[in-house]
């Protein structure tokens, strides 16, 4: 019994010499105690400073993804499909981490803080990621990121349920200004990206409506679902998994989507004429040499135009939509300016 | 029907394969080593792994993920029982009555019935998973916000059965934790409320964070204000771990009733496990013939809580899988995986998709088998970890305290919302207050307040709407059944008492007794 107890105990250090080890690479710099408590008397490995800056940079590591989202979320379910066929063109493995929190300035916070060195990438999550600079939570601005290539980009629709009354669009906007205030739409937070979608309908189109925050997308279109709302605005990918329970209106695009050949653009019918969603872009933190940028951003259209993963994407539901570094970086840049100019329409 | 049947036997014959059933012993061990870390969830087990199943077919991958996910659940009570840290917070409640038996010397038979009855609890929902799927996924449809207001009440009147001693004290935590649950963003307006700037508090106290501290930490800091004695906390050890035939019968109406509150819980989006093991822990409480022993360490209560979590697992994939409603964290990775796989959610799983469907509920029936067997082989060896010296355990305890807040979102910030709560946990057991009530309302204060306030939106500002559906009424009932009961049951006991003139004394919950 003695000796089972001595071998416990001596598993139970283990345990936890591991368990500091494991977080040891991140407290590295703050705490080197914990770094040689784990493994005895071994200092740093000191093959991982080398980083070469020739010309042409490949990974020599295993590269880490930042997902500012939990594990399951839309952003973390495609990252993970594009993980999955990345070793192919970049090397080295690709891990993802899903640092969630503070509606995604967590992750992002630790990106923009992230070594420059090619190994931490992330992505950024528009425009959601621009709300958080513009509402104060963020510590980073929009340059505290260098543009490696657009990922997946989803454009906004307007739903209301299967059985509703309201056929088109035209039905709910009259119906709207007929009976201000009556009509409920679900979001999925205040000011948050389907909120957006919903203020900017009623803006354009005149009418008055009351919104409910469900504070995330499942749950809102939930409530659409169980009639508890009359419309709501979502992701064209969100409602995959229950499209026949609902009717897609109309969506808020410059020319019509190719899964909804039928379905009117808002421009179309007279109201906002602007695309409108979201896109996840793969950036690296300010001051990523050149040369590896340049590395990334080739490897990804490489990836991105690989059929077995455009075959995974597709089943997945995931609209993928490769930009190069410039237009990624346009991108940021124009989402920065249009939800900074949201202000006005509140 | 003939066919679906054949569909189910089909899938235990693809589930029998050696290679799946090695997988799911694989994935059942993790999940178990997983759990009984505190801060390693199931979520984060199952999100972990989940790479690692997509170069499976996506029935061995599911398998693997399910079984992570009871392990997790049920591993999370032996760190609870042991040293009253619960793994994961479906497990908080187990550590209420677990504790108590490990320090009277009972581990082994403490994490024996925490086994039995999360085998049970995981078999027993595989019965609604497999019969009742499409009529149950109707019960996620009818839960609108209103009645959402009404469970987090019905959630909240658990607080005057767990608060035994003084029911002014358990108000008073629970008042404490629906003040502590405002922290964060306004649900309604987005409006940032006692944040003091920390971009980390914008989501809310972290549960896990939050019970870590309250449970754990302020344990370290009861145990280290005493002498240390060198000898283990359990003087006398018992090694029997082997249930009698009447400790299973004592359990098993407790098992039953966990059942069903623990796959009505798990249905319901949102809710989850950690609510499901306090509702089974005071429903075990409400009916049991051996009140006494509650609060100094009864089977039964482990049994409530540890049934009705597990039973949460079945339930939870109802709507999953039918409705593409993932309820909580854990079924939104498996979804997340199910999509990646190329599937989605929804009734073509049971027509077009019905053999995989049916292939990864017989793994998971097949899971609660060997969760059963490998709980049992390990409790012997777990239940050691009790004979340890404090001098070992505190130290530990402490370390493992740390790791775990910081493995959530690898934040430090998170270290330090679990000190607080450590400092506060123990001056909250100082003062007789009572920390299971502080988590619960943590827990509940966000449905309850969301479905308050987005019904009064809805409503126009009306009242009237949370009377409005026939649920509605059921939950009130319940609620005034849940506030009433305890009440009336002293009352009774009180009588029974005195006329049997014993002086079986009501006792807190709280202290963390040792046994000298």
């Amino acid at each position: 019994m003695k000796k089972m107890k001595r071998c416990l105990i001596l598993l139970m250090a283990l345990a936890m010499a591991f368990a500091l080890a494991a977080c040891g690479n991140n407290a590295d710099t703050t705490s080197p105690e914990g770094s040689a408590l784990a493994d005895g008397s071994a200092p740093a490995d000191p093959g991982q400073e080398a980083t070469p800056t020739e010309e042409a940079w490949t990974p020599e590591e295993n590269i880490t993804l930042i997902v500012s989202y939990k594990a399951g979320s839309g952003t973390d379910n495609t990252a993970r499909v594009l993980a999955a066929y990345a070793e192919k063109y970049l090397g080295k493995p690709v891990i993802i981490e899903n640092l969630e929190g503070g509606s995604g300035s967590i992750g992002w916070t630790a990106l923009a803080q992230a070594e420059p060195d090619g190994y931490t990438l992330g992505f950024l999550n528009l425009p959601n990621f621009n709300a958080t600079i513009v509402e104060g939570l963020a510590s980073y601005t929009v340059d505290s990121f260098a543009p490696i290539c657009n990922h997946v980009t989803e454009t906004s629709v307007i739903l209301v349920k299967a059985d509703s009354p309201f056929e088109t669009i035209g039905d709910l906007v009259k119906y709207g200004q007929e009976h201000p205030g009556e009509l409920k739409a679900s979001t999925n937070g205040s000011r948050a990206s389907n909120h957006i979608g919903a203020q900017v309908l009623a803006n354009s189109a005149g009418f008055e409506y009351t919104d409910i925050p469900y504070g995330g997308t499942a749950d809102q279109l939930l409530a659409l679902r169980q009639g508890e709302v009359d419309f709501s605005v979502a992701k064209e990918a969100d409602f995959a998994s229950f499209a026949s329970e609902v009717k897609v209106l109309a969506v808020y695009s410059t020319e019509r989507l190719a899964g909804y050949p039928d379905v009117p653009t808002m421009g179309e019918l007279g109201y906002y004429d602007q695309w409108l969603g979201s896109s996840r872009c793969i950036v690296a933190p300010a001051g990523t040499p050149d040369n590896v940028l340049a590395f990334y951003e080739q490897a990804f259209q490489a990836l991105m135009e690989d059929p077995d993963y455009l075959q995974a994407a597709e089943s997945a539901g995931m609209f993928t939509d490769y930009m190069n570094r410039e237009e990624t970086g346009a991108l940021i840049q124009q989402q920065q300016a249009f939800t900074e100019s949201l202000e006005s329409v509140w | 029907m003939l066919e679906t049947l054949s569909y189910m036997g089909q899938g235990f014959l693809n589930a029998l394969t050696p290679l799946t059933l090695l997988l799911m012993a694989g994935g059942t061990a993790i999940g178990i080593l997983i759990g009984c870390l505190p801060g390693l969830s199931a979520a984060m087990g199952v999100a972990l792994l989940l790479p690692m199943t997509f170069t499976m077919s996506p029935e061995s991958g599911l398998i693997v993920l399910g079984a992570i996910y009871c392990g997790a659940i049920f591993g999370g009570s032996i760190s609870a029982i042991l040293i009253h840290t619960p793994g994961t917070p479906a497990s908080a409640a187990t550590a209420i009555e677990g504790y108590q038996l490990t320090l009277q010397g009972k581990a082994g038979k403490a994490l024996a019935v925490a086994c039995f009855s999360s085998f049970c609890g995981g078999l027993l929902s595989c019965i609604s998973l497999y019969f009742f799927a499409p009529l149950l996924a109707q019960l996620a449809m009818k839960f609108g916000s209103p009645e959402y207001f009404w469970l987090s009440i019905f959630g909240l009147t658990i607080i005057a059965g767990v608060a035994s001693k003084s029911l002014l004290k358990g108000l008073i935590s629970g008042a404490l934790g629906l003040l502590l649950s405002t922290i964060g963003m306004d649900p309604i307006e987005g409006a940032q409320r006692f944040m003091f700037g920390q971009a980390s508090l914008y989501e809310g106290i972290n549960t896990t964070c939050a019970l870590i501290g309250l449970f754990s930490m302020s344990q370290v800091l009861i145990l280290a204000e005493k002498k240390i004695r060198q000898r283990a906390k359990a003087n006398k050890f018992h090694d029997r771990i082997a249930l009698s035939g009447k400790e299973i019968r004592r359990i098993t109406p407790t098992i039953l009733r966990s059942w069903i509150i623990g796959n009505l819980v798990g249905i319901l989006p949102g809710a989850g496990a950690s609510i499901a093991c306090f509702l089974g822990y005071n429903t075990s409480r409400q009916f049991s013939k051996h009140k006494e022993e509650f609060g100094k360490g009864s089977i039964e209560g482990v049994a409530g809580s540890e049934a009705a979590n597990n039973a949460v697992t079945g339930g939870s994939l109802i709507p999953m899988l039918t409705l593409g409603i993932p309820g909580e964290s854990v079924t939104a990775v498996l979804m997340g995986g199910l999509i990646i796989q190329g599937l989605q959610p929804g009734p073509e799983l049971f027509t077009r998709y019905a053999p995989m469907t049916y292939t990864f509920f017989a793994g998971f029936v097949l899971t609660q088998f060997l969760m059963l067997g490998i709980g049992l082989l390990g409790c012997r060896g777990f239940a050691q970890i009790a004979r340890l010296s404090d001098a070992i355990l505190i130290p530990s305890v402490a370390v493992l305290c740390v790791v775990g807040s910081f493995a959530i979102h690898k934040n430090f910030v998170d270290v330090v919302i679990m000190m607080v709560f450590g400092i506060l946990g123990y001056l909250v057991r100082k003062f007789d207050l009572n920390p299971a009530a502080i988590v619960l309302a943590l827990i509940l204060g966000p449905i309850g307040e969301k479905g308050l306030r987005r019904s009064l939106l809805l409503s126009g500002g009306n009242p009237a709407i949370l009377f409005s559906t026939p649920v509605c009424w059921v939950l009130i009932a319940l609620c005034v059944f849940g506030v009433c009961s305890p009440i009336l049951m002293n009352r009774m006991e009180r009588k029974v008492m005195a006329a049997s003139g014993g002086d079986a004394s009501e006792e807190d919950t709280l202290p963390p007794r040792t046994s000298e």
